[in-house]
């Protein structure tokens, strides 16, 4: 059990009692249509293994638990933040995408704090980077279920961009930019991640 | 080269190159930086402003380019017709939309030396929007450069194994749905 409370997942075995539910008219052992993860790394609650089985009149539909090993411990184990306990601090960026995606839901909204443990600024962090991302693009399966017969009221240009800072609807144009004194600069990436570990000696330039 | 003949070396280094570069998901400032200092000749040591030794850039899918934080919004590009009321203030992207080709030209127009060469420059200068080259100008070309800024990737383009190599950071409680 100890090992079971270490390891849990909400979705993929969510996903599976659904699936078993559904295919109650199998006679034999019905296998969880579960996508192919390889349960190594992953720590997860315990993919449960649909059995069905039938004592004459009566039906048992029984998830069992299939015993998965733990995934790498943490080199910081005693800090609250899951970011604090990984030693990610100042290290990651709009462009890191796989440590993102573990904090967002399927149509690419945040999770709430108080689920993902994270701390505040971790959390504040976490979310410009996610907005980044997905104004760069890098989060393409991640976008809002629109309904079938929706047809947007004008056509989106489609333009590259990365560390944008602000929503793209929200900004103005500089009409006039000023002089060197007076200089109107355009924002790029975000003030939050500017105690981010830099290799360079180039310092982060962050107005435009 | 050492192994080169006198006259084959003089040849090499006064020769005119023809430089190829992919702007796909790159800033266009630093694009404008590689080509001006290609087209002045400053990469060369016999450099010299009144020795005509620029070389030729194509730069390739100019459509693609990336401006990074919200310049494709808040960038105005500004020019006047010389007739009263002729002052036009258009945005980036809507310039973009108009000619793929105009932020890189003007980009580049504006990083080279303003005197008499500089029309010279821009007419060794060839942008294209996308892939697609003319023949001859494809059999031009000598060096590729490298693109100056890297391309992060996409989710997608992430393997299931590196997906799962990467370590999840927090577990979710055991009533949690949704995710």
């Amino acid at each position: 059990m100890a090992a079971r409370s270490l390891l849990r997942s909400i979705w993929t075995s969510f996903a599976g009692l659904k699936q078993g539910f559904t295919g109650t008219s199998v006679n034999s052992l019905l296998r969880v249509n579960v996508p192919q993860i390889s349960a190594v790394a992953m720590q997860t609650r315990g993919i449960r293994q649909v059995v069905e089985k039938k004592d004459g009149k009566t039906t048992t539909i029984e998830g069992q638990i299939i015993e998965i090993p733990a995934g790498p411990q943490p080199p910081n184990p005693t800090a609250k933040c899951p970011i604090y306990r990984w030693n990610l601090q100042h290290k990651y960026n709009y462009t890191d995408v796989l440590l993102l995606s573990q904090f967002i839901r399927s149509d690419g909204g945040m999770l709430p704090r108080r689920i993902t443990g994270l701390c505040l600024e971790e959390h504040r962090k976490i979310a410009i980077c996610v907005q980044m991302a997905h104004r760069a693009g890098l989060l393409p399966d991640h976008k809002p279920k629109l309904p079938e017969d929706h047809v947007p009221k004008r056509p989106k240009p489609q333009l590259n961009r990365y560390l944008t800072r602000w929503s793209i609807d929200s900004v103005k144009p500089i009409y006039k930019r000023g002089l060197k004194w007076c200089k109107k600069r355009m924002d790029v990436g975000h003030p939050a991640l500017r105690n981010n570990v830099r290799y360079g000696v180039k310092p982060l330039y962050i107005k435009h | 080269m050492s192994s080169f003949s006198r006259s084959a070396q003089q040849w090499a280094t006064f020769a005119r190159s023809w430089f190829l570069i992919d702007a796909r998901m790159q800033p266009p400032g630093k694009i404008a930086t590689m080509c001006s200092v290609r087209l002045q000749g400053k990469h060369k040591p016999i450099y010299h402003a009144l020795s005509d030794c620029g070389d030729h850039v194509v730069v390739i899918n100019t459509k693609h380019i990336a401006f990074s934080g919200n310049k494709w919004e808040q960038k105005v590009y500004s020019s006047h017709t010389g007739f009263p009321g002729g002052f036009k203030q258009v945005t980036a992207a809507q310039l973009h939309l108009k000619d793929p080709k105009a932020i890189v030209r003007l980009a580049v127009y504006g990083m080279l030396p303003r005197n008499l060469h500089r029309r010279t420059m821009m007419q060794r200068l060839h942008i294209f929007p996308e892939d697609e080259l003319p023949d001859d100008i494809r059999a031009n070309l000598t060096e590729e450069l490298p693109q100056p800024r890297e391309i992060p990737r996409k989710l997608s383009e992430y393997t299931q194994e590196e997906i799962d190599a990467f370590p999840r950071l927090w577990i979710p409680p055991e009533d949690y749905k949704m995710k």
